[in-house]
Parts: C-alpha cells; sequence; structure tokens
C-alpha cells in the first residue's frame, strides 16, 4: 500500500533515537521530507549523516523545544527548508519520575507546552498548504494505573485531552489530530533496557503483563504514527489510537 | 559485557589532598600469575593448617563495644571449634576468655549477647566472676588436689580498635594497631563510632569461607552478578591496593559503568545516591556524567544541613566505596554514610561450609536518636529469606562455586589482574600456612 507520502513535509522535533527516530528513517523511506532536532549538536550532525541518501530530505540543526523563542524558530527554518509543513509529530517529554514536584513542572513544559506550541505554530503552515496532520505521542500510562502516581502519567493525559479539542477546531481547514499510546517499548539504551537491570522484578511483572510476553519495539510504535500521519489515514480524526500489544486491560469501546 | 567506553575517574590528588583518607597507591607487589590450587578451598587437611596456622595466630573481630557498655555485658562468639567470651568489666575495659569451664569442659554461654553477674556452668555451677576468676567450686573441699592452678577461665588477648572488640586465640600476638598496620589510620577517617549498628544478621553458607572473601574482593563478576550495579559504580577503573595482609579497592560511585554506553535518564540507583544526599533528581540540570562529582560538592557543602561531619573524609570517600580486607575475614565496604561490614567464619569442621555475619552501620544525623541495638537476625542453611539483593546475587554463585570447585575437572582459581587482591590473599594464606 502506497502511504501517500512522498513529497510530504513533516517535522519530529527530538527525534535523534528512540520511537520519533524510527519515525523519521519511515517517513524517509516512503519519500517524505523531514525536519529533526535534539539538544545536542554532535546528536544532530550525526543523525543527519545517518540518514543522509534515503528517499526523503533530513534536515536539522539543534534546538531545545524548552526555549520558545528557539523552537519556534526552528519550525519556522524547516518549514521554510521544506517549503511547507504537512505533518507535524509531537513526542517530546522529560520522562517518568515521582522525585519532587519539579517533574510536574518539567512534564509541564516538556510534554505539553513544547506540543501546544508546535501545534500553534504549525496550524497557520498547514493552513497554507490546504490541509495536514498532527499526530500526537502519549503512553498507555495515561489510561490505565501504572506505576507511582506521577506527572508523566497525568500530563501525557491532558494531551489526549488537547489533541481531541484541537481535531474539532482544526478540522474544517483539513488537518487531523490524533494520538497514539504506546505501551512499555524495549530497545537497547532506552528507559526499558535500563529498568531490566536496575528494577528487575518491576521490568518482569511488566513483561509478564503482556500477552504475548514481549515488551513492544519501537518500529512498531513508529509505523502506526506514520500510518496514523499519512493520506491513507484521511478519515481518522480525533482518536487515539492505543498500540502496546495488549497490555492495557481495559475495554477501549 | 564489554567495555565499550573509555572512562576517565576524577580522583582525589593524593599528593595535594588536604584531609582524609590517603588515595595514594600503594606500590605494586609481585604475585606472578600461577593458578591457586583449590584444594586450599575444599580439602579438610588445608582446612587444619589453617587452623594452626592462620585463625589461632591473627587478631579475630569480635563484637561491637556498644553491644556490651555496662559491666557484665558480653558477647560469646564462635571461630571454627573454639568459642570466646567478650566480658565488659567493672572498670570499663573488656577482656576476652575461652568459653569453657576448667571443670569437666562445658560452655558456659551459648553465642550471642547477654549479661550476667557472673558466669555459672550449667552442669555442676561452677561459678566465675567477670575477669575470669572463680568465684565458687561447690564442694570444693570434695577436691583433694584443690581448684585448678589457672584460677580461672583461660584469658586471651583483647583489645578494641574503631568501636569494634577483637580477640586473637595466639597468647603472642603482635598487638593489635601493629597487626591493622596502615589500615587502621585509613579506617580511622570514617569515625565507625559515630556509627549506629543496624543490622545483625548470620546466614549459614555451603561455600568455603574464602570463596565468600574472594567475591567481594574483586568487581570483575558485577557485569553478569549485579547488572543493576552497571547503572550506578564504575566496575572497572578500580584501584586497587595491596599491603602487608590487608588490602583495599577504591570502586567509583555514582556513575556508569564503561560497559553501559549511555543511561536514557538518571538511573534509579543513581537517583537514590542523589537523594540521599539531598539533591533533587528532578531538578539536576547536570549531566549524568557529572552526578558523581556533583554530589560530592553538594555532601561537602551541606554537611551541616545534613547533620553531618565529613570533614575527615577526602571528596572521593563522599561517594565511592572504599573497600578494605583486614586478613583474614573481614571486609568492610566503608561509605561516608554507612559501613557494611561482613565477617566471614569457617565452619568447625567442614571446608565446604561456612558462616557469613552481616553487621550495618549508618551515620546519622546529628541529634537523631540512635535507634536500639539490632537483634541477632539468624539464617540457617537453605534459608530462602532475602539478604538484599547484591548479597543474594553473590550466595546465588557461591555454593555452585563451592559445589563446582569439588569437580575432578577443576584444578583452582585462574585469576585475572581485576583480581589481584584474591591472588594476594592468597600469598598471605600461602606464607602463613607455609604452602
Amino acid at each position: 500500500m502506497d502511504l501517500g507520502l512522498t513529497g510530504k513535509r513533516a517535522l519530529v522535533p527530538g527525534s535523534t533515537k528512540g520511537i520519533l527516530r524510527h519515525v523519521v528513517e519511515q517517513l524517509v523511506d516512503e519519500g517524505c521530507d523531514v525536519a529533526i532536532c535534539s539538544r545536542s549538536p554532535e546528536t544532530v550532525a550525526r543523525a543527519l549523516r545517518e540518514l543522509s541518501g534515503g528517499r526523503g530530505n533530513v534536515f536539522g540543526r539543534a534546538c531545545d523545544v524548552l526555549d520558545k523563542d528557539d523552537y519556534e524558530s526552528w519550525i519556522g527554518e524547516m518549514a521554510e527548508a521544506m517549503g511547507g509543513v504537512d505533518i507535524f509529530i509531537a513526542g517530546v517529554s522529560a520522562g517518568g519520575g515521582d522525585d519532587s514536584e519539579k517533574n510536574w513542572w518539567k512534564n509541564f513544559e516538556v510534554d505539553v507546552l513544547s506540543t501546544v506550541r508546535g501545534c500553534e505554530a504549525v496550524v497557520p503552515q498547514m493552513q497554507q498548504a490546504g490541509g495536514g496532520a498532527i499526530t500526537l505521542v502519549g503512553t498507555t500510562a495515561s489510561l490505565e494505573t501504572f506505576g507511582t502516581p506521577q506527572a508523566y502519567n497525568a500530563l501525557k493525559g491532558s494531551l489526549l485531552v488537547y489533541g481531541k479539542q484541537l481535531s474539532q477546531s482544526v478540522g474544517r481547514d483539513k488537518i487531523r489530530v490524533n494520538s497514539v499510546s504506546p505501551g512499555p517499548i524495549y530497545f537497547e539504551g532506552g528507559v526499558w533496557a535500563m529498568l531490566k537491570d536496575t528494577m528487575a522484578r518491576w521490568f518482569e511483572k511488566t513483561l509478564r503483563e503482556h500477552p504475548q510476553g514481549r515488551m513492544g519495539t519501537p518500529e512498531e510504535v513508529a509505523s502506526c504514527i506514520v500510518f496514523l500521519s499519512s493520506p491513507v489515514a484521511s478519515w481518522v480524526s480525533g482518536t487515539n489510537m492505543v498500540v502496546d500489544g495488549g497490555f492495557t486491560k481495559r475495554v477501549q469501546f | 559485557m564489554e567495555i565499550i567506553r573509555k572512562q576517565v575517574i576524577q580522583r582525589v590528588d593524593p599528593e595535594s589532598q588536604e584531609r582524609g583518607t590517603t588515595a595514594g597507591q600503594a606500590p605494586a607487589q609481585e604475585l606472578g600469575t600461577q593458578l591457586i590450587p583449590k584444594e586450599r578451598y575444599t580439602s579438610d587437611a588445608f582446612m587444619r593448617r589453617e587452623w594452626e596456622e592462620i585463625w589461632t595466630k591473627v587478631w579475630l573481630l569480635g563484637c561491637r563495644e556498644d553491644q556490651i557498655p555496662q559491666p557484665g555485658d558480653f558477647m560469646c562468639t564462635n571461630i571454627g571449634t573454639e568459642s570466646v567470651l567478650l566480658v565488659r568489666q567493672h572498670d570499663g575495659g573488656v577482656r576476652a576468655f575461652y568459653n569453657v569451664c576448667m571443670h569437666r569442659g562445658n560452655r558456659l554461654a551459648d553465642e550471642g549477647l547477654a549479661h550476667t553477674d557472673e558466669f555459672s556452668c550449667s552442669y555442676h555451677d561452677w561459678r566465675y566472676q567477670l575477669d575470669g576468676r572463680f568465684a565458687d567450686i561447690p564442694d570444693l573441699h570434695t577436691f583433694p588436689q584443690g581448684a585448678p592452678p589457672c584460677d580461672g577461665l583461660r584469658e586471651i588477648p583483647c583489645d578494641t580498635w574503631a568501636s569494634f572488640v577483637w580477640f586473637s586465640l595466639n597468647q603472642e600476638v603482635e598487638p593489635l594497631r601493629e597487626y591493622l598496620g596502615e589500615v587502621a589510620e585509613h579506617m580511622e577517617h570514617y569515625h565507625f563510632e559515630r556509627m549506629a549498628m543496624t543490622r545483625w544478621v548470620t546466614a549459614e553458607w555451603n561455600c568455603n569461607w574464602k570463596a565468600s572473601v574472594d567475591a567481594f574482593s574483586e568487581s570483575y563478576h558485577t557485569a553478569r552478578t549485579h547488572p543493576q550495579l552497571l547503572w550506578y559504580l564504575d566496575d572497572f577503573n578500580v584501584q586497587i591496593d595491596l599491603y602487608d595482609k590487608h588490602s583495599r579497592y577504591l570502586i567509583p560511585f555514582g556513575v556508569l559503568s564503561p560497559r553501559v554506553e549511555s543511561a536514557p535518564e538518571i538511573p534509579p540507583p543513581l537517583k537514590v545516591l542523589m537523594k540521599n544526599a539531598g539533591i533533587d533528581p528532578a531538578s539536576y540540570e547536570g549531566s549524568i556524567g557529572d552526578i558523581r562529582q556533583a554530589v560530592q560538592k553538594h555532601m561537602r557543602a551541606n554537611q551541616e544541613s545534613l547533620g553531618k561531619d565529613y570533614s575527615d573524609l577526602n571528596d572521593d570517600q563522599l561517594t565511592d566505596d572504599y573497600n578494605y580486607l583486614i586478613f583474614p575475614n573481614i571486609n568492610l565496604n566503608t561509605h561516608a554514610d554507612d559501613l557494611m561490614l561482613f565477617r566471614n567464619r569457617p565452619h568447625p569442621s567442614d571446608p565446604n561450609r561456612m558462616l557469613f555475619d552481616i553487621w550495618m552501620f549508618e551515620l546519622l544525623p546529628q541529634g537523631e536518636p540512635w535507634p536500639e541495638l539490632p537483634k541477632h537476625d539468624f539464617r540457617p542453611e537453605g534459608s530462602h529469606r532475602s539478604l538484599g539483593l547484591v548479597i543474594d546475587q553473590d550466595a546465588a554463585n557461591l555454593a555452585s562455586v563451592q559445589a563446582g570447585m569439588n569437580s575432578a575437572a577443576y584444578p583452582g582459581l585462574w585469576l585475572s589482574d581485576q583480581e589481584l587482591r584474591i591472588r594476594h590473599f592468597h600469598k598471605t594464606i600461602g606464607d602463613m600456612v607455609g604452602d
């Protein structure tokens, strides 16, 4: 199936590793141009080198999404370099933690505010382009009780509300807004690879709760994000796609 | 789990350090590369030689001074086939005696802590004062030869150091401080007397006592046995210092192992280290690689609000494990805020078994009341109650190691430079038993 991504232009901040890195790779394979960033110039330079030569072009520079001005400049520069924006994938996160109140501020600023700022900056770009797709990356930790009560779970959950309501307000501009909620995803260098060593019991317990007896891979989440962000999903908007291999136990009506 | 990163650990400069235990590297010793014969772990004959040439010659750790604070408080502790009484005297001193009635050989007390005004034998009620002298021999007139000429319990050398009571079965033993050598001064900087005892456990393990000493004397096993620690310490850039009988290694805590490429966020065990030092991991802005030094700086700058006095420790000691072996059988994991002490005791008759004692101590904030002394927690062979994750992981290896050592296929220990302390340990043993 042709996803219809050839020639499209995607913004994927915070995408030099993990799930979002795989999103970038799949988009490039589909012939989509992609703009990337992360905080470290070295990491961005390496990712640009590694991603070059694919079907789509890759642009990028170091940018801290916490810095409003810098982040908005990055969006503007990348849109100009690609000649517009059709797709925005927002999945940057400060990660989990229940150390202190500071976790709430960090998840608010990194997870929530950077997503909102990004959406507000790309909507005019997409209006200009005659439509677009925004895909927010959440977590199943918002959908069912998971770990300790903490900012990551609650504030990622707030983005489900925001994404749904945004989809209503920008629908007439042919902009679709969806969320993807991955369950635990295992990859070398990822959080679960670290927890396998450092919190072995928690890791094993979480693994046992997966019907297929394994955690997901970044590729498996990335392909769902790419699908939802592609024109093939033209009649999907305002939804939350749970990508967890059946990990969550609730019935999703 | 290969080493995949070059990691340079910033250490205090021994030349210019102004405080604390010396970080200086001890001169290298030529120890060869020969195999250590497995009979040292499995043979009854070698076990007997160890008894004759080591256990009855050296200083041995008996108890904490604050376990026996009042006159008449005593600790009864066993070593090999012997049992010893460590008794607080009316003059405040501590004396040590063989735990045996000079009449018919009955033991006067069971192992453990107790209090008495005088020792009395449960067989014929011979009585001894706290200083060991006879208090009463019932029907003495029926002993035509009189009382035994020893005048009471057989006394042995006893001394205290750094809040601990030591004894020796060797009447000719050198002074304790001389026996401990330079490592005594090293450890005095920690002021163990300021730390409260929080745990006292004895576990019966199915291995030779040296197999346990070995496990706590090298970090080469960390990657496979304790994978969680790779996210907490550098198991490879370890400074090993060999002294006369004793040794140490210095393990940097608060860093990732060079076997780990990077961490996606601050690993949970490093968060614990930071929180214990008073740093909020969520508010920490630096890199993961800088956590060790951030913790050191924070502890140094905030020792007053933490209620701790670190003035006698160098900066590395605020995070790292200064791990000492006091020959033959005491492993001390010394840290600024705690001491994990392991006492490895041989079984009375079986080289394949041992007693593993865990004594834990904690530096509490000044003014905080000390907890009551811990009760003795005995874990008989086969107990599955956890001793703590790291020790459980080691214990899981040791019975299997001992079983394997008894195989006809196994000639002995084939050691790396990462296990140099084991080689040094065996040199001392070899020198003493004449092997």
